[in-house]
């Protein structure tokens, strides 16, 4: 019975495109307000309008940040199962789970309010996301179930019916990042990839960077700070999509 | 009444879905009982702790990293999770001579974020609060208990395979990923 259900998810994933995409702009990625730092797209706590959010198995958690020394637990809210991920951008935040990803609005930051979600595949699957766009990624296998591996690209335009746009088949897709026009995704033991989003419904791969595990990444500026097997590599970010790396650290 | 006939329509289609997802007829034998488990398989194993004193969330000197977890950067700042042990704290002023500075017990860590001087990281099931203007001697601010649930140690997260709990080897306080060989346990 329970893969009928799965099934039937499956199927009403098989979205329509009504209307024409728009070049979006692509912008810095979580927790960029007022003196707060920057987590990677796997993270469970992201900082946003002054709070702190956190998502655990099955709710996300709000916490005010007013007085940073003692957080007031603002309250929590049901959002779905197998809850893994949340990425805040400008007003909204997206959480990731086994099944879909879910948009909610912080017109007030105190009380998200969900805007909409769009249901996937079975598998683990980090968000990222700009003005028009969320770039996820599903990774199936043994501890995720499922069995498409991917990057997926949806419109959010109309937050409260996200769109699948394009399906970019991957081995074993991980945490991703944003910089302008280029999409950093990790590919597990196969690397990381680096895509071109000029045209961001239609990821275009540039790069593939081999000789680590690659997890989860965080770009900053000129700068790729990568969680990798074993500890965190440190990457120089140059022009024409030169890459090279400045240290490891894994002792 | 009538939603009955359109459900019975519909069957013949999922069956043939079914039967087209799944041609060696694989939904026969799982989920249970347990299969024979794989030779090898990507799943869970418990992170332990048995020194009474790491229980204490105190900054002590930098130490290795074993399995390096979730990553998070402030200014020039990399902290980094040891997954269910603690944060690493690093320096990058100069990216190709990263500098460990201290390493910040806390049982249980999986998550952290920093607004100011505060970092907000997960011990166990509690939010706590540090103040880390001076990272090799952080303060607790404040402590908010079991609101969240990010650490279970009876079960990984997630499902799949794991690396039996073995109590002998002290308390779990997280799992990591590890490719298992024939595991007896399944979430």
């Amino acid at each position: 019975m329970k893969k009928i259900v799965y099934l039937l998810i499956f199927f009403s994933t098989v979205f329509t495109a009504c209307d024409k995409a728009d070049s979006g702009t692509t912008s810095k990625t979580t927790g960029t307000d007022g003196n707060t730092g920057q987590g990677g797209s796997l993270a469970r706590f992201t900082t946003a309008m002054d709070h702190l959010y956190v998502v655990d198995d099955r709710k996300l958690y709000t916490y005010s940040l007013a007085n940073s020394a003692n957080p007031q637990l603002k309250g929590n809210i049901d959002v779905g199962f197998s809850i893994e991920t949340i990425f805040s951008y400008k007003d909204k935040l997206f959480i990731g789970s086994g099944t879909a990803m879910y948009v909610y609005s912080l017109a007030n930051p105190a009380q998200p309010t969900k805007l909409g979600q769009a249901t996937h595949v079975r598998a683990c699957d980090p968000v990222v996301a700009n003005d028009s766009l969320a770039y996820v990624t599903v990774r199936s296998g043994s501890r995720c179930g499922g069995n498409v591996s991917a990057l997926i690209v949806y419109d959010v335009k109309y937050v409260t019916q996200p769109i699948e746009r394009n399906r970019v088949i991957m081995e074993s897709p991980w945490g991703l990042g944003l910089n302008g026009n280029r999409l950093y995704v990790c590919n597990g033991n196969n690397g990381l990839n680096v895509y071109d989003i000029t045209d961001p419904i239609r990821p275009v791969l540039k790069k593939q960077l081999s000789g680590n595990t690659f997890y989860d990444v965080i770009i900053l500026d000129n700068m790729m700070i990568a969680m990798i097997e074993g500890g965190t590599a440190i990457f120089e970010l140059k022009a024409d999509d030169e890459i090279t790396l400045a240290a490891r650290i894994t002792n | 009444m009538t939603k009955r006939p359109i459900a019975w329509a519909l069957l013949p289609v999922l069956l043939l879905a079914l039967a087209s997802c799944d041609p060696f007829g694989r939904h026969g034998r799982d989920p249970e009982p347990m299969p024979e488990s794989p030779k090898e398989v990507d799943g869970w194993a418990p992170v332990y702790n048995k020194d009474e004193a790491n229980k204490q969330i105190k900054s002590v000197e930098p130490r290795t990293i074993d399995k390096g977890g979730k990553i998070y950067v402030k200014g020039d700042t990399l902290y980094q999770v040891e997954s269910g042990k603690g944060i690493h704290v690093i320096v990058l002023k100069q990216p190709s001579n990263p500098q460990k500075v201290a390493f910040i017990n806390v049982l249980g860590a999986q998550e952290i974020a920093i607004k100011d001087n505060m970092m907000y990281v997960n011990n166990m099931n509690d939010l706590v609060v540090l103040d880390i203007t001076d990272v090799r001697a952080v303060k607790i601010a404040d402590r908010i208990t079991s609101v969240f649930h990010l650490v279970d140690p009876a079960h990984p997260p997630g499902t799949g395979y794991y690396e039996c709990v073995d109590a002998s080897k002290g308390e779990v306080v997280g799992w990591k990923q590890k490719t298992l060989s024939y595991p007896k346990c399944r979430n």
